[in-house]
């Protein structure tokens, strides 16, 4: 299988989450004897040649950050641009939906719209692979990184060898719908201590000044 | 307040819009000073063709400006309005059944309202709101849309603020909407 891949993120290539995740998918796929070519939506300069081959491939997969419960604005005006289709070919075309965000839960409205949103575009759908949790990508490096994006590697492999993403190991993949209360204890309570440090560290690397909670239009 | 975005090119649905409302007895913000007594007002901003880009991710809003958008464009002062407004209406075209790029651009971009900060708020995990003003979400969509997604969407996108939907209409429900006005 040769896949068409689209970084729909409208972050740039340097600090996507959702392109390290994309490293680990390609990866997988190859293992599997499968290929692709990989594109990014935040370069506009690719549009037109993702525009030219997207009818050309049987596979298509749109990796996307949850922006506000859907798709990035960028991504949608991508699309927008998209001619109907004039073949009668008919791509699959599946999703890898990411977000910050650690429960599946958070991305399930998010998920609802891409199986609309393959309709409208004239393809079959081929699934979503679901995952929170990812904020902190583009933050860490080395093996913290790798912590983060190697599991994605089997989800490529699946991906490579199946075409699709409906597989049991694909539906696991997501994690918890929900944190038992438990856990949202703790979670919490992280949110509060190790969490908030770490951002303002963050904060304080890239510059920032000012308190996180800063009110500047008060 | 109320606080209602056009972008589309459409000033036939504002301009309905206003006349229902004033029917209502609300007034524009603007002329809101003639009587001295307190109307209710709301505010209409053309954004059509009004430059207002994507947002891009870059998370400084959260983590290097907090609350101020890195992307320099007509977007700051829909933004400073937002945090007067108790109701946000949007005008939207669609595309691909749902809201087309213009009008999400509009969602995407009011990330500087809520900070990095989390915490569970009954089922979900969420932000906290920067500011204190809390701002329900209506929806007025101009072309063919899947309704029903749009409805669960705009609940679940003013969940993101703690607020709720104020309902999902089309623009020939114009009366409907107004009915959901304050």
């Amino acid at each position: 299988m040769h896949a068409l891949i689209i970084n729909g993120s409208p972050r740039v290539k340097k600090y996507s989450n959702t392109d390290k995740i994309l490293e680990k998918i390609l990866l997988g796929m190859k293992e599997s004897g499968s290929t692709g070519e990989l594109y990014e939506i935040s370069d506009r300069k690719q549009w037109e040649e993702i525009r030219e081959k997207f009818y050309h491939f049987d596979h298509i997969l749109i990796a996307i950050p949850l922006f506000v419960e859907c798709i990035p604005g960028l991504l949608l005006e991508f699309l927008e641009t998209i001619p109907a289709r004039s073949t009668d070919r008919k791509p699959v075309l599946s999703f890898l939906l990411q977000s910050g965000f650690a429960e599946g839960c958070q991305l399930r409205c998010g998920e609802e719209y891409l199986q609309i949103l393959s309709g409208k575009l004239g393809c079959e759908y081929g699934g979503t692979l679901v995952k929170g949790n990812n904020f902190s990508i583009r933050l860490v490096e080395g093996s913290d990184r790798e912590k983060i994006v190697l599991p994605y590697k089997e989800m490529g492999k699946i991906y490579g060898k199946e075409g699709n993403f409906f597989s049991v190991d694909c539906k696991k993949f997501t994690g918890p719908e929900q944190f038992p209360g438990w856990v949202r204890v703790l979670v919490g309570l992280m949110f509060k201590t190790l969490a908030k440090k770490s951002f303002e560290k963050t904060a304080k690397e890239w510059g920032c000044s000012k308190s996180l909670k800063d009110r500047p239009y008060a | 307040m109320i606080l209602i975005v056009n972008t589309t090119t459409d000033r036939t649905i504002t301009e309905n819009l206003h006349a229902e409302l004033m029917k209502k007895g609300f007034s524009e913000a603007r002329t809101d000073e003639s009587d001295g007594k307190k109307k209710e007002t709301y505010e209409i901003v053309e954004a059509g063709e009004r430059k207002i880009s994507p947002c891009i991710g870059c998370n400084f809003c959260w983590l290097k400006t907090p609350g101020i958008c890195s992307i320099k464009d007509d977007y700051e002062e829909i933004l400073k309005k937002m945090i007067h407004a108790d109701q946000l209406w949007v005008i939207s075209e669609t595309a691909l059944g749902f809201l087309d790029h213009k009008g999400k651009n509009i969602y995407d971009r009011i990330l500087p309202l809520a900070t990095m900060h989390l915490h569970f708020k009954g089922k979900q995990m969420r932000h906290y709101r920067r500011y204190k003003q809390k701002t329900d979400f209506g929806l007025i969509f101009s072309g063919d849309a899947e309704k029903d997604y749009l409805e669960k969407w705009n609940g679940r996108a003013a969940l993101n603020f703690e607020a709720k939907s104020l309902g999902v209409f089309s623009k020939d429900e114009i009366k409907e909407a107004v009915t959901c006005m304050l």
